[in-house]
């Protein structure tokens, strides 16, 4: 602390001394060190910070409070946390140095190059497919339909944004934060809203930061936002629905889920091809039995090492000059309706479908809202919220089954948006 | 008169377009996928049905009750937990004495504890 304070202060003391003599005054020497510490000055991040700057420096510190604190996504949270310290510390722009994440050929923009090229993404998808286990959907497949009534959000989202003035390729790249998965949301901002693409003869903005913060942001607070709407859409009796419990899955089953998935999904919908199978081809590493050295490195090391650099550039692309814009706080008002109206879709339909099974086979319409992905988070919201019901009502299992069909039907969506756009 | 114009415009039209078909091919993929895999358990059964009943192993009035409560299934589960976490395949035989570990210190060196001090 001494030694710190020591030389911040012989820093200072050069600096008033610089500013206080007159340059002619101190000779060659004199004059060199007087410029030299000018120079140095005026590249600190003292002399080039904004209020900008420091408002997005505090929202890094609020995620790692978050994160840290109270762990909301601590995974996702502290990588963004720190990666948005680390992009908004202020610099000289455009002096040379190479050092901010738009800046061709700094390491960051190297790295960021990941996320621009949609690299990131579907190697997050091949470790998400490791970890997953479709068992769930597999023994009561009727729960995939609530993945999909939970995409509603997305393509009303989709024409929010175009009412409030984005052009349809921005607004496609906006909707997709409905779908509640964060690598399938940067993805499709990758791919349309990424600062290049034109539509119309007009160029798209580079969106991509503030789509990705939003999209982990909400991913973070599903505890807070789906439980009131969960409440609100459902009468308590059907709250306390008790489902039966799922069959048991034969591996027959289970490796043909991703085998036949692949193959339906991508025939609909192959602009989805690089998510959908890279998750199907992780989950075929875990359910075949016989490439699990290769299951394990896909759902530990790589997809840790990936989230890793997808969170960093993620938090530093938001420099505070690309990210604060009024564009960015409609999208993250766009994203928190998309949420809202994602969990209504999903909780509504699940009531739909109870007015046509049979009462044994009826479904909790709180499983409903894990439809929107947000995998397991999602899930466990729907658990909470049914034990607060019934103390003795599990509801996890049957959720992981919409909460994984999600995952499948958001990457469907945004293959069909990609289609249409590209 | 703006959302006229908004509604008019063609992004808007296209945006429904994309809306409409996009909601339908998502529930349409997961669709056919879960009468899918709704069908394929049936298959199964038919064909270990089939095998079983050539090997004269069951007759077609019996039926397996495979529907356990989550409750049971619950009970079994911390059985299997406990009785495993009971279990070790193999003993090590080995009787340690943990070891302490005693850094120097002031506050504990014996020389600061003498009263006398030798000396010559």
């Amino acid at each position: 602390m001494k030694r710190a304070l020591t030389v911040f202060g012989i820093i200072a003391f050069l600096g008033l001394i610089s500013w206080a003599v007159p340059n002619q005054n101190l000779g060659d020497f004199g004059g060199n060190a007087q410029n030299g510490i000018k120079n140095f000055l005026h590249f600190s991040g003292f002399a080039n910070a904004s209020l900008k700057h420091l408002l997005m420096i505090v929202v890094g510190l609020i995620f790692l409070y978050l994160a840290i604190r109270h762990s909301f996504e601590p995974l996702l949270l502290v990588p963004i946390g720190m990666g948005i310290l680390i992009g908004n510390i202020p610099f000289l722009l455009n002096s040379g140095m190479e050092i901010g994440i738009y800046e061709k050929g700094s390491v960051l923009n190297y790295l960021y190059f990941g996320v621009t090229a949609g690299i990131y993404p579907p190697l997050i998808f091949l470790g998400l497919g490791a970890m997953t286990d479709f068992s769930y959907l597999i023994s009561n497949p009727k729960t995939m339909l609530l993945g999909a009534a939970a995409q509603l959000g997305i393509f009303v989202t989709l024409l929010a944004a175009i009412y409030l003035g984005f052009t349809l390729p921005e607004a496609a790249a906006i909707g997709i934060i409905g779908g509640a998965d964060g690598p399938t949301a940067i993805y499709t901002a990758s791919r349309l809203a990424n600062g290049v693409k034109m539509w119309n003869g007009v160029q798209s903005a580079n969106l991509i930061g503030p789509i990705a913060i939003a999209a982990y942001s909400y991913m973070a607070l599903v505890p807070v936002i789906q439980p009131p709407i969960m409440r609100l859409l459902t009468t308590k009796k059907e709250r306390r629905i008790r489902m039966k419990s799922p069959r048991q899955v034969s591996r027959i089953e289970k490796i043909l889920f991703p085998i036949i998935g692949l193959l339906l999904t991508c025939f609909i919908s192959p602009s989805a091809l690089p998510l959908l199978g890279m998750l199907f081809f992780g989950n075929l590493l875990r359910e075949s039995g016989v490439t699990r050295r290769l299951a394990d490195t896909a759902k530990t090391s790589l997809i840790d090492i990936v989230t890793i650099l997808i969170g960093l550039t993620v938090g530093a692309s938001t420099q505070a000059d690309v990210f604060l814009t009024s564009k960015s706080l409609m999208i993250f008002a766009l994203g928190a309706i998309s949420f809202m109206v994602a969990t209504a879709g999903g909780v509504s339909f699940a009531k739909l479908m109870n007015l046509f099974l049979k009462p044994e086979n009826q479904v909790n319409p709180l499983i409903g809202s894990a439809g929107v992905s947000a995998v397991p988070a999602a899930a466990r919201v729907s658990q909470v919220e049914g034990l607060r019901a019934d103390p003795t009502n599990h509801l996890l299992m049957h959720a992981m089954g919409p909460n994984v069909a999600g995952v499948i039907g958001s990457a469907v969506a945004a293959g069909i948006m990609l289609s249409f756009l590209l | 008169m703006d959302l006229l114009f908004i509604v008019n415009s063609g992004d808007f039209k296209l945006g429904i377009v994309i809306a409409a078909v996009g909601i339908g091919i998502v529930f349409l993929a997961l669709t056919i996928l879960t009468v899918i895999f709704n069908q394929i358990p049936k298959l199964f059964k038919i064909q270990l049905r089939s095998k079983l009943r050539k090997a004269g192993k069951i007759n077609d009035q019996e039926e397996c009750c495979t529907d356990i409560s989550g409750e049971t299934n619950a009970v079994i589960a911390l059985a299997l937990h406990l009785y495993m976490s009971e279990l070790h395949d193999m003993e090590s035989n080995v009787m340690t004495i943990e070891k302490v570990s005693r850094r120097y210190s002031p506050w504990n060196s014996k020389i600061y504890g003498l009263r006398n001090l030798n000396y010559k």
